[in-house]
């Protein structure tokens, strides 16, 4: 009946909170909440006891409930609303005048000539060739770094919650790359794979491996991937390891007295109980790839021969290289709607995914 | 009663935020409008004032404070010391804004947008002041525009709008002890030179890997030998015309692929490289300008060094012009476009602002009366150039907005790192211009 486990979670803490007792009478108690009591004790009730706390106290439960709702809107008010303003200003307003831009051609300048040209931006859009070269460079990217990050996260993330003496410190080790910004990262990885890479061909002869990788189209977009790995798994290991922290003991120490080697603890308890991590992980890795822009910028600039010029930044170049604000607007628009759709669907297939316990 | 107290609390924690981010925007919401005020007012009365400023300019009371926004990072320092000696000499403050350079264009035009724009700031001259004609004043009043050097000042519509800062000159930098600039005066000459200096060891050439130092100046050249380069662009970009028919750039192409074929890539050398290079004389020429003196400071470099004309179809001049003009923001109030340009006669007719110009920019003198002894001798030998004449234009300020970044370098990328030949190379730069002069 209450398969949504936030809502029992919510009934708990609220009866440990008004200091119920087992021993109070039932018919005290709204049904709803009885029942959920009950089939909580039905499944493993040993997990969480309610405390039997000081038994009688006049107090009227539909009435606290109700003063409860009302202060709790309050604070939800009170820390939201700031949020909601500064999100309509920056975000939301923007957006709507931004759809606007989108079907008039203009450079920008409010003193210069704006002309309503309709749907023709959107028309031109999708001859483009160069735009649709960025959006395959886009997915490509994506595709690859989405997967090697997670692999490469979970991966971290599994290896520094086991028995690890140096847990903490490869733990920040793995998260500082991404406390610096992309845009140092970016320069810093551009004279690691220029200079650095030749030198060290020189020095040894494996010019195979070793050569300037920003100058060949696949390597420097094989470029791009590793530094936004790098930059990415260890903020990703981060919410893995909180998920894996998470995990019920019980149901690995369960499934350990049943036989089941690491492997298969693995994949056949840990990861169906991660699914609201990988959701998460999912998410962000999916729409931060198909949004990077200061990677792409400082470390290959979009070059060779704009093989890695991804949409962001094929964006960015229309409208303020070229001034074309009115078309690059019309491109950001499909740039965002097709982000949403994709990131939509990935969310609600892992979403489906996830078990409840 | 309890409960009445906490609600009472909440209540007042939640008025304290409200009137928190209510004052917050208020106030600066009360002062963008009061800016916006002031700039209505001034923007409905300047067509009056323009009018009339010819008759009244000296009854127009100048204002006390004006900003300052400029491009050129090289000199932040010292107009900032200017603006102090300016505030003590006629006792109107002048802020000077910083920028990092590369952005500087976008950052004006944003604040130019947002009605917040400086009172003086700087552009090239060309498409990026055509673009912006809306928001220049016209200078010609000012008391020393007679004397600005012929072609030098931006003009629009016969009315001078931009005042020049300083000349630059590019070409062949080159190292006196390595290169005989007497012999190196056609394609053959010019590719002998490169195997020679490659049979020594030496890069003979060298073009970096930022996006004019790649193909924005070198590719100049070709445009600035046409009879008319302004027409050559425009039939250009309508596609009446192609590269590959027009035989100075035929012969740039095959410069171009010499310049692959002999020398190290441009695209593995950074600026910094590049100047460090010929400064230590690892490379025998560079295709630079008389800015990157600056460059070679920290190397004491032990030779002489000069500029050369890129040979292309015989070339034997150098390219110069202005890279930068003074422009006046004409939506800001009366009273400031007034101080603005106080500031610019000031800069340019007293003695503190020659001392300024001259030895403290470094710049080389485009009005007539100004003479900079000081000069480097790279900047000597473009100012010796222009002043005997021989000089290119540069037409390339009015190649369509944002081409060099957004096409120019991509397919030269292209040509440096695959085996294009230079007619493909040519019919791939064409189709930059078509597509860019959309």
């Amino acid at each position: 009946m209450y398969r949504n486990s936030a809502f029992c979670m919510m009934d708990k803490s609220m009866l440990n909170f008004c200091g119920f007792s087992r021993f109070m009478d039932e018919c005290t108690l709204p049904k709803r909440i009885v029942i959920s009591l009950k089939r909580k004790h039905a499944i493993g009730g040993e997990k969480w006891q309610l405390l039997p706390v000081c038994a009688c106290r006049s107090w009227s439960l539909p009435a606290t409930i109700k003063m409860k709702r009302k202060s709790d809107k309050a604070w939800y008010a009170l820390f939201v609303l700031p949020l909601v303003f500064v999100f309509t200003t920056v975000v939301i307003i923007p957006f709507l005048i931004g759809i606007g831009y989108s079907f008039i051609s203009w450079d920008g300048m409010p003193l210069n000539e704006k002309t309503f040209v309709g749907f023709e931006n959107f028309m031109n859009l999708f001859s483009d060739k160069r735009f649709m070269e960025s959006a395959r460079h886009t997915l490509t990217f994506s595709l690859i770094s989405v997967l090697l990050i997670n692999v490469i996260g979970l991966a971290f993330a599994l290896s520094v919650t086991g028995k690890l003496r140096v847990k903490n410190a490869a733990r920040s080790m793995l998260f500082t790359p991404y406390l610096i910004g992309g845009l140092i990262l970016g320069y810093i990885w551009k004279f690691i794979f220029t200079d650095v890479f030749q030198s060290i061909g020189n020095l040894t002869g494996l010019n195979h491996f070793f050569f300037s990788w920003l100058l060949h189209p696949k390597y420097a977009l094989a470029a791009m991937i590793v530094v936004a790995t790098w930059q990415m798994a260890g903020y990703i290991m981060i919410i893995y390891i909180n998920g894996i922290q998470s995990l019920p003991e019980d149901v690995i120490e369960a499934a350990k007295v049943d036989g089941a080697g690491y492997w298969q603890a693995l994949f056949h308890i840990k990861f169906p109980l991660l699914m609201p991590s990988f959701t998460i992980c999912l998410f962000m890795t999916l729409s931060n790839c198909f949004k990077i822009f200061d990677i792409n910028f400082s470390l290959t600039g979009g070059g060779p021969n704009n093989a890695t010029e991804m949409m962001a930044m094929n964006i960015y170049n229309e409208i303020f290289s070229l001034n074309h604000f009115g078309y690059g607007q019309a491109k950001a628009i499909v740039f965002f709607i097709s982000v949403a759709i994709i990131t939509l669907m990935q969310v609600s297939f892992t979403k489906k995914r996830e078990v409840e316990m | 009663m309890k409960l009445k107290v906490k609600k009472i609390r909440t209540l007042l924690v939640l008025a304290l935020m409200l009137s928190m981010i209510l004052t917050g925007c208020g106030s600066s919401g009360g002062q963008s409008r009061a800016n916006n005020n002031s700039r209505n007012s001034s923007s409905e009365t300047i067509p009056e004032a323009t009018k009339k400023s010819n008759e009244t300019d000296k009854d127009l009371k100048a204002a006390k404070k004006i900003v300052v926004f400029q491009s050129k990072v090289e000199i932040t320092d010292q107009l900032e010391a200017m603006a102090k000696d300016y505030e003590s000499e006629t006792g109107v403050q002048a802020e000077v804004w910083g920028t990092t350079g590369d952005d500087y264009l976008q950052q004006l035009k944003i604040k130019l947008g947002n009605k917040q724009g400086p009172t003086v700031f700087s552009l090239a001259p060309g498409a990026e002041s055509e673009e912006l004609k809306a928001y220049l004043t016209d200078l010609s009043d000012l008391s020393f525009i007679e004397k600005i050097t012929e072609n030098m000042a931006d003009e629009k519509d016969g009315k001078v709008v931009g005042i020049p800062y300083t000349m630059e000159g590019f070409g062949m930098v080159y190292n006196k002890s390595l290169v005989d600039a007497s012999k190196v005066t056609d394609y053959n000459t010019f590719v002998e030179m490169l195997q020679e200096q490659k049979k020594a060891g030496i890069n003979g050439f060298s073009l970096s890997q930022e996006s004019y130092f790649l193909i924005g100046h070198i590719l100049n050249t070709p445009f600035a030998l046409q009879k008319d380069p302004k027409a050559y662009i425009d039939e250009l970009v309508a596609g009446k015309v192609r590269m590959k028919d027009t035989p100075e750039f035929v012969e740039f192409a095959e410069f171009m692929e010499a310049i692959r074929e002999y020398t190290r890539n441009p695209l593995e050398v950074n600026y910094d490289q590049e100047t460090g290079d010929f400064a230590t004389g690892k490379a025998a020429s560079i295709h630079q300008g008389n800015w990157c003196y600056n460059m070679f400071k920290d190397y004491n470099p032990d030779f002489e060094m000069g500029i050369m004309p890129l040979p292309i179809a015989g070339n034997d001049k150098i390219a110069v012009s202005v890279p930068t003009c003074w422009y006046v923001n004409s939506q800001a109030s009366p009273e400031e476009i007034q101080a603005g340009k106080d500031l610019l006669n000031w800069l340019y007719t007293s003695k503190t602002g020659e001392k300024y110009l001259m030895e403290e920019f470094g710049f080389i003198p485009v009005v007539t009366g100004m003479e900079n002894p000081h000069l480097d001798p790279l900047s000597q030998s473009v100012s010796d150039y222009a002043d005997s004449g021989e000089i290119l234009s540069w037409p390339m300020n009015h190649w369509p907005a944002g081409i060099v970044d957004v096409y120019l370098v991509p397919a030269t990328q292209k040509f440096f790192t695959t085996k294009m030949t230079g007619e493909e190379f040519l019919e791939a730069l064409t189709d930059a211009f078509v597509q860019a002069g959309k």
